[in-house]
């Protein structure tokens, strides 16, 4: 037993000691502080901003740039939220429709185009798009757009048009979605605003809508073989066919489609939404010049679009990408025309109630 | 001495040890294997297999930079949770009666929040103290998360230590810092080393405060879930199997140097 | 070292052996420094009560009240985080949310089921494998015996989740292999079901029981179970009668981390449960990863749960419990 006692503290002496050893650079380098005047703190998802254009840009800027990987919105704005009026990170990514959340409480500051020269380089389309505006301005950059998709696995389901399959009896068990975005898309299927932009001051009929989306989703719950959070996890259950279809965002589908996967996205009659990530210089950032630098530099030439597009199955904004991907990557991430036409981005109007009432019935849909 | 029918529990029981050994390994043998699938996403069958990942892997700098980071994390906050645990642990065991339960039910109650939580409040914490993120904010919630998990530890063997040692010790001219350094810390030995492997686990396996404490620097959990957040991808399962190789090899080691040690 | 080793044979005290820093020690206590300066502090009952009580008491007040003491603060405001335009007020209703709605009432009963279920499961399946570990391999075994059921947990959370999936799914080794020899032709949904989502916490959470098990366990002089086997007790009266009330320190124990971590803290277990395994872990975080800001109904939740699990798990800890004894 005390041989246990021992080998247990000599471990930790191995391993304290090897710690020290491999911690000697870390402790020896000056601890960074957050308003040094070469350095640039970001906040981003893993493969957003590829590490060869990171390497370039710091070489030629002779700025550091730190990144810290997140995973999803809600731990970006807690941070910032936690953080108050010093945050440690100039930039954030946020996805369009999370904007209203994050400017109400004061976390980002208004975007200055001026400031970036090749802001002509951003593909026209989202120059200017309403979705992207917020108290008559611009937030962010858009870096990578996407949709709410209905993926099929190709050997089991034939070409849906509808999304009907994802209620079809056939498939019982072998669905799975993200209650909330599938909530607005389920209104949207059974002829309502699932975006409440015509529900301002109309709380009444918002409320009959989301509970009449509601309804229908607990009613066919026993369709559902589990509810998702994250990409990766509808990638998994594709592929280990714990599903046959399901609702996914376009990136994650795009990236099983690209590494030869049965599987197929598409946008059913009913339509769908559409959302983008941009990236947002912080409120009371430290370096928000230098922020404003990288974002220039993002935009500089498309084989940057073209790696971050590849990189993370979405669609690159900046113009000039699709000439700079292979065939496979562009047919991955390609919707016939009168899909792409089905596609509206989501709107920054009336978010409170939008939020408020979907959090809710998302809740009553799991807890059912 | 000992009959056929005493030697059934013995055998039901080996077969208990080896069969919890087979369900712990099952699905990492698994897990290992995918490593070496020539694929974007692991799945099965293997099919193609490959030996890149972990040629991938062993060149990848910033894997190897937040394993350093990530033993240079764990190591700190076991060595504070460790000596806060105990002490906690100490004056809990003698303070009788209600106000020990209290104690008690305080020292527990960082195991019990919910990761997002306590990392969002030790954030707004942090800042009202005026500490700044970094290193040493990273140890101190890991060492919050796991001095629970030593309290309990070394309590249960407290409860259980029999009164007369620290009597006699005393007894004998040894004064209380004497007799708990001669006495009752060589008797906690198995429960601080169950305590101190609690605190590695823990600190090696938290994203979410370290996320929020820190986060410039990426810890091994934090490089892994953001990753995945990408797809899983073999190079993961080698990152895995490669961690899991070298402290299976240091533990081998450690107590084969403790075994020559002792025999010297 | 010698005098020791005797003792430790003779049984009273089976861990005890002097450690390799006792001279080191002998030297600094010895030493005229310590003599006059910390030895004179404890030789006063007061002070050595304020001395070992001085930093637990600084540290739980700072790090674990103060940070739950935050939440507590948001818990009781009407809105926060701090929105322009709306000053927060402060208001009951986060707390009443719960109780007004059955919606939010289920997942904490159902976390209660499965936590309570899960300790039982980990308890049963544990304390063999502990008891096998302390007394039946030979002593010089006995480290790379445990060694062996420690490694797999090196691999972290989220990878040993994902494991779990691989072997579940309905192209996982367990379905595949089925297949191959002809017991199924469709596979069986094992994944993402209440199974699963037990295997999972049990695969994730054992180490918790079998740490504080084997120390208890460990403890046991085997001269008494020599003893009581020479009168004739059989393997069972001596389980029942010596093993099992020995070893209740680590059975409390065990029950109480692995009780209060699979209700608290591991989100990665819900990577493995269906629709119809919602729990309240789950819940809670809904309400800081949704859309809508909603920190103070969340840190009500988290603290009905904090209450309730500590509740819980000190009515357990009293039922099977101990005493306290001299220490220092």
């Amino acid at each position: 037993m005390t041989k246990l006692v021992l080998n247990r503290r000599n471990t930790l002496q191995l391993l304290g000691g090897s710690a020290g050893a491999l911690a000697l650079p870390y402790i020896i380098r000056p601890l960074p502080s957050w308003a040094q005047s070469n350095v640039l703190n970001v906040t981003t998802y893993d493969k957003f901003l590829p590490q060869e254009f990171l390497d370039k840009f710091q070489k030629d800027s002779g700025i550091k740039v730190n990144v810290r990987l997140t995973d999803d919105q809600g731990k970006q704005y807690n941070l910032l939220a936690a953080e108050g009026a010093n945050p440690s990170t100039d930039m954030v990514t946020v996805a369009g429709h999370r904007y209203s959340q994050f400017i109400s409480s004061n976390l980002l500051q208004a975007l200055d185009t001026g400031k970036i020269p090749n802001w002509k380089n951003l593909n026209p389309a989202y120059q200017n798009a309403p979705w992207a505006q917020v108290d008559g301005k611009l937030w962010g950059l858009p870096i990578l757009a996407g949709y709410e998709g209905l993926a099929v696995n190709t050997n089991y389901v034939k070409d849906p048009q509808s999304w009907d399959v994802m209620f079809d009896p056939q498939f019982k068990g072998l669905t799975s979605y993200i209650v909330s975005d599938f909530m607005t898309i389920t209104m949207q299927y059974l002829g309502f605003d699932g975006d409440f932009v015509s529900y301002t001051d109309k709380p009444e009929e918002a409320l009959k809508a989301t509970n009449a989306a509601r309804d229908h989703l607990i009613k066919h719950k026993d369709m559902v073989r589990k509810y998702y959070d994250a990409g990766s996890e509808v990638q998994q259950m594709f592929i280990n066919e714990d599903i046959y279809l399901g609702h996914a965002w376009s990136g994650p589908a795009a990236k099983l489609i690209a590494d030869g996967h049965p599987i197929k996205l598409s946008v059913p009659k009913e339509g769908t939404y559409g959302f983008c990530y941009t990236l947002n210089v912080v409120n009371n950032a430290p370096n928000a010049e230098n922020a404003y630098k990288l974002l220039d530099a993002i935009l500089a030439t498309p084989e940057v679009g073209a790696s971050m597009q590849r990189q993370s199955g979405f669609a690159s904004t900046i113009s000039g990408v699709p000439e700079a991907l292979t065939d496979i990557e562009r047919a991955a991430g390609t919707l016939p025309q009168e899909q792409v036409e089905r596609i509206v981005f989501f709107s920054p109007v009336n978010r409170d109630m939008k939020n408020e009432m979907i959090d809710k019935a998302t809740a009553e849909v799991k807890a059912a | 001495m000992r009959t056929m029918l005493a030697d059934a529990p013995r055998t039901a029981l080996t077969m208990a040890y080896w069969g919890f050994v087979l369900y712990l390994f099952l699905p990492l043998t698994l897990m290992m294997a995918m490593s070496f699938k020539n694929a974007a996403f692991i799945a099965f069958p293997i099919g193609d297999w490959t030996f890149d990942w972990y040629l991938k892997v062993m060149q990848d700098k910033p894997f190897l930079e937040a394993c350093a980071y990530s033993v240079l994390v764990a190591g700190l906050t076991t060595l504070a949770a460790t000596v806060i645990g105990v002490w906690i642990a100490m004056l809990i065991a003698t303070t009788e009666g209600r106000w020990g339960a209290v104690l008690f039910a305080l020292a527990c109650l960082p195991a019990v929040v919910p990761g997002m939580i306590s990392a969002i409040s030790l954030r707004i914490f942090i800042s009202t103290i005026d500490m700044p993120t970094g290193t040493s904010a990273i140890v101190l919630g890991h060492t919050v998360h796991a001095v629970p998990f030593v309290v309990v530890m070394a309590l249960t063997r407290l409860r259980s230590m029999p009164a007369n040692l620290v009597d006699a010790a005393r007894d004998l001219g040894a004064d209380s810092v004497v007799a708990f350094f001669r006495v009752t810390l060589p008797y906690l030995g198995p429960a601080i080393g169950g305590g101190m492997i609690f605190c590695i686990l823990l600190s090696i396996d938290d994203f979410v405060r370290t996320f929020f404490l820190g986060g410039y620097r990426p810890t091994l959990p934090m490089l892994i879930f953001a990753k995945v957040q990408g797809g899983m991808s073999p190079e993961i399962n080698a990152m895995a199997t490669l961690v899991l190789l070298v402290t299976g090899a240091v533990g081998l080691y450690a107590e084969y140097y403790t075994r020559r040690s002792r025999s010297r | 070292m010698a005098s020791n080793s005797t003792l430790a044979r003779g049984g009273a005290m089976p861990a005890v052996t002097a450690p390799a820093y006792s001279t080191r020690l002998s030297a600094l206590f010895n030493s005229g420094l310590y003599q006059s300066t910390l030895g004179a502090l404890v030789s006063n009952k007061t002070t050595r009560m304020v001395l070992l009580a001085a930093v637990p008491i600084v540290w739980i007040v700072m790090m674990h009240i103060g940070p739950i003491y935050q939440m507590l603060k948001i818990s009781l405001l009407s809105n926060y985080p701090i929105q322009h335009g709306r000053a927060p007020t402060f208001t009951f209703a986060n707390y009443a949310i719960f109780f007004s709605e059955p919606l939010y009432f289920m997942p904490l009963i159902r976390s209660f089921v499965y936590a309570t279920s899960a300790t039982a499961v980990t308890l049963l399946v544990v304390y063999p494998v502990a008891y096998y570990v302390a007394k039946i391999v030979q002593p010089d075994r006995r480290s790379k015996a445990l060694l062996l059921l420690l490694v797999p947990f090196w691999a972290g959370e989220l990878i040993r989740t994902f494991s779990i999936i691989m072997l579940l799914a309905n192209r996982g080794a367990l379905n595949v292999f089925l297949r191959d020899i002809g017991m199924i032709d469709r596979p069986i949904p094992l994944l993402y079901t209440p199974f699963s989502l037990g295997f999972g916490l049990v695969y994730l959470i054992s180490l918790y029981m079998l740490l504080p098990l084997y120390s208890a366990i460990d403890k046991i002089p085997k001269h008494l179970l020599d003893a009581a086997a020479d009168l004739g007790a059989g393997p069972f009266t001596r389980f029942r009668r010596i093993v099992l009330p020995l070893s209740r320190d680590g059975i409390v124990s065990g029950c109480s981390l692995v009780f209060l971590t699979s209700i608290g803290v591991f989100a990665t277990p819900m990577l493995l449960g269906g629709p119809t395994t919602v729990l309240f872990p789950e819940t809670i975080s809904g309400f800081f990863h949704g859309a809508s800001d909603k920190w103070p109904v969340g840190a009500a939740f988290a603290m009905i749960m904090l209450v309730s699990a500590l509740t819980t798990a000190a009515i357990f800890m009293r039922i099977v419990g101990g005493k306290s004894t001299r220490l220092m």
